[in-house]
């Protein structure tokens, strides 16, 4: 996952190129991309307060599960040592955790589906 | 033509699907006679014409990859209408397929890539689809070298723990064969082109340059392609490209329908304009859909801005337990087959598309709250997220879905070298029809025919453009586009608003008309509402002050989405079988008969046309 940031980042950083005059801000345009830089920093804004708690206990929910999946590897079946990166599951190195993406066809991430 | 499935509203057609293979040797355009002075100065006067031996318009894949080699051999322009990774490419974030791996075989791929297609049944009757297949023979088999290019080009794909790459296996595949890189590989691999584009000396990219019409002539019988005019988008002024050499990769058409994973710039301009400049257009009717986008209108609070591409969600969810209803909250999916919400994809696409009509109403709900509550969270953390900021909790009420629009096998017809009946214009990408796809794409397959096509159509176009004269007159002989900025500003924006609306109008009518269940009567309809809305449209274009050579983005694009709509419609109503992606109700069974492609031929001499199937400029000398 802090490769995939890695990525992103540098992405960002390779397309703001003076020569077309990109700018950085909207050079990373894809929804997914924004929503990885910004899960770590940020709470779930949004959500109508007649829900209450149920709501916020989702959302906590959700921000651990993102935030296991950005790279503690606690609890699902993953080396520490060697390869950090390694998903014992699909044999990917630096891809990925969790099951296989194309496990029922489609490549879904976290349950968005995107690209078929 | 024998052996062809066609509708034309042509005079002779013989001649069009014939690539002329003798060498272009003059343009004759230079036999054009006027004093040395004369032409001297009246060339001068239009500062607003630029010259390149190649022009390519689109930036993905296609675009790029096919840029990167002609560079090597002249000038080449980069046209693309909006940011340069702004392509479909940057959202193909699956994978690119090929055969890399021992165990796998180029013959596998094709038999895979085949049957998906529904387009060949058995060897046999290989012959009659025979540009097919070799269409298909070539891709599978040029694949896993276009895949080693990439990576030498600096692209970055994930690899297994042996260190060798990664390579996943995707539905309908038989074999691991999908490289990748995490979960973006379409922008991994634009990001990789757009760098080795962007330090090329030779290659100049326009953003926010809109193509309008190619620059077409007739040479006898043939359609000669000179260059495009171009709208900056940013200046508004109009720009005409002369080139020796064409290149379209513009990509997608998602934009006709309400609901589509395709960004904004998806609106089929390389169709429409390849259709108006009297190329052959192909399968059309084939479009591909995914059956589970979040449906906005069924969340409890709506979002405020217009979603510009669909938020799909997974097959896992249905592969997990998932159940579809109805908003009567009846299970539909054992009345359309025995294997229920498990059924293949296109399966299910049918089933809700069918529900939605019959019911007349806007999405189905897909239900996994039955599921425990922490299994859901842990394994869609992203649709959870997403539908909790609209109001909605997956874990305790269900996801409203609708199916979008995703891609488009039909297109600009191709030959084996991306060349089109149209000289000097040639096609890759998902703009082109090759032929692989069929009537159904097999998943991963459309990166790398990209790739192939753009690479293939290299060679044929440098011994064009090596054979090619340039007349720096030429830009001469077709009326200017101008932008209407004496209709003045708030006379445009009116323009603007409605042409907006319109648009939306047309989504509905292809969304309720010519959907993923189809039938003659809706088909017909569709093709009488869409005619209306578009005598009403340009009507009013006109009234308000329009005039046949005016181009604005807005109206640009509109007409385009006009033009790709009729010829989907068209399509779907020549082909009286259903096939792969094509399901109609009134020929609900495969034909061995009609397993041919469907073509459109262009009318040389349209009587009572349109403004969307005109080019904007007339030939003038």
């Amino acid at each position: 996952m802090a490769k995939n940031l890695g990525r992103l980042f540098s992405l960002v950083m390779g397309l703001s190129e003076p020569k077309l005059g990109l700018s950085t801000a909207r050079s990373v345009s894809v929804n997914s991309a924004r929503r990885l830089i910004c899960s770590s920093a940020t709470r779930q804004q949004g959500s109508p307060k007649s829900q209450g708690e149920a709501i916020s206990e989702t959302q906590e929910k959700i921000q651990s599960e993102k935030e296991q999946d950005n790279g503690d590897g606690d609890g699902d079946g993953e080396d520490e040592g060697d390869e950090p990166d390694l998903n014992k599951e699909t044999g990917e190195v630096g891809g990925p955790r969790g099951p296989e993406p194309t496990r029922y066809g489609d490549w879904e991430r976290n349950g968005r589906c995107y690209d078929f | 033509v024998p052996g062809m499935l066609y509708i034309s509203r042509s005079c002779g057609a013989s001649n069009l699907l014939r690539i002329k293979r003798s060498s272009f040797s003059h343009n004759p355009l230079i036999e054009i006679y006027k004093p040395l002075r004369t032409r001297i100065e009246s060339c001068l006067r239009d500062g607003s014409t630029k010259y390149f031996d190649f022009a390519v318009i689109g930036s993905g894949v296609a675009g790029l990859r096919y840029a990167l080699e002609v560079a090597k051999h002249g000038t080449v322009a980069v046209i693309t209408k909006a940011e340069p990774h702004e392509s479909n490419t940057n959202y193909a974030q699956g994978g690119v397929s090929a055969v890399l791996c021992p165990s796998d075989s180029v013959e596998s791929h094709m038999q895979d890539t085949i049957i998906a297609g529904a387009y060949l049944c058995d060897e046999e009757t290989v012959k009659s689809s025979i540009s097919s297949l070799a269409h298909v023979q070539v891709v599978c088999t040029e694949g896993p070298d276009r895949i080693r290019e990439l990576i030498a080009m600096g692209a970055s794909f994930d690899h297994g723990e042996d260190g060798n790459l990664h390579l996943a296996r995707e539905g309908g595949h038989s074999h691991r064969r999908i490289v990748h890189a995490a979960d973006m590989t379409g922008r991994e691999i634009e990001r990789a082109l757009l760098e080795a584009v962007l330090n090329d000396p030779n290659i100049y990219v326009f953003q926010h340059h809109f193509a309008i019409d190619l620059l077409t002539s007739q040479d006898g019988s043939e359609t000669v392609c000179h260059g495009v005019d171009i709208l900056n988008t940013e200046t508004k002024e109009v720009i005409r490209f002369i080139s020796k050499v064409t290149l379209l990769a513009s990509g997608g058409v998602g934009h006709i329908y309400p609901t589509t994973t395709n960004p904004p710039v998806a609106t089929g301009d390389g169709m429409a304009m390849a259709h108006r400049a009297q190329a052959v257009i192909s399968n059309m009717e084939f479009v591909q859909f995914h059956p589970t986008a979040l449906a906005d209108e069924g969340l409890p609070i709506s979002p405020t801005k217009t979603r510009e591409n669909a938020f799909l969600i997974t097959e896992a969810v249905r592969g997990d337990g998932g159940i579809l209803y109805n908003l009567d909250m009846q299970r539909f999916m054992p009345f359309y087959d025995e294997r229920a919400e498990l059924a293949p994809r296109d399966v299910v696409a049918r089933g809700i598309d069918d529900q939605l009509k019959k019911r007349n109403e806007k999405y189905v709900l897909l239900d996994i709250s039955h599921k425990p509550r922490e299994k859901i969270l842990s394994h869609f953390p992203n649709i959870a997220a997403e539908c909790l900021r609209y109001g909605l909790d997956i874990t305790s009420q269900p996801i409203p879905v609708v199916p979008a629009a995703h891609y488009m096998c039909g297109g600009v017809r191709a030959g084996l070298q991306g060349e089109t009946n149209v000289c000097c214009l040639y096609v890759a990408g998902e703009v082109a029809c090759t032929g692989l796809h069929g009537a159904n794409r097999l998943a991963s397959n459309s990166l790398l025919e990209a790739l192939v096509f753009a690479r293939r159509a290299v060679q044929p176009s440098i011994d064009r453009m090596k054979s090619s004269l340039l007349d720096r007159c030429a830009s001469d002989c077709w009326d200017r586009p101008v932008y209407p900025t004496s209709l003045g500003t708030s006379v445009l924006e009116k323009i603007v608003r409605r042409t907006r609306e319109v648009r939306k109008e047309l989504q509905l009518i292809m969304w309720k008309y010519v959907g993923i269940v189809r039938s003659t009567i809706r088909l017909k309809t569709a093709e009488q509402r869409i005619g209306e809305l578009e005598l009403e449209w340009e009507a009013y274009l006109f009234q308000q002050g329009w005039e046949p050579t005016m181009v604005g983005l807005e109206a640009c694009e509109m007409r385009n989405l006009f033009c790709c709509a009729k010829l989907v419609v068209s399509s779907a109503l020549a082909r009286h079988e259903s096939r792969g992606l094509h399901y109609t109700i009134d020929f609900p069974n495969l034909e061995e008969s009609k397993r041919l492609p469907t073509i459109i031929f262009p009318c040389s001499t349209p009587m009572d046309s349109t403004w969307s199937s005109r080019q904007v400029h007339k030939q003038i000398c």
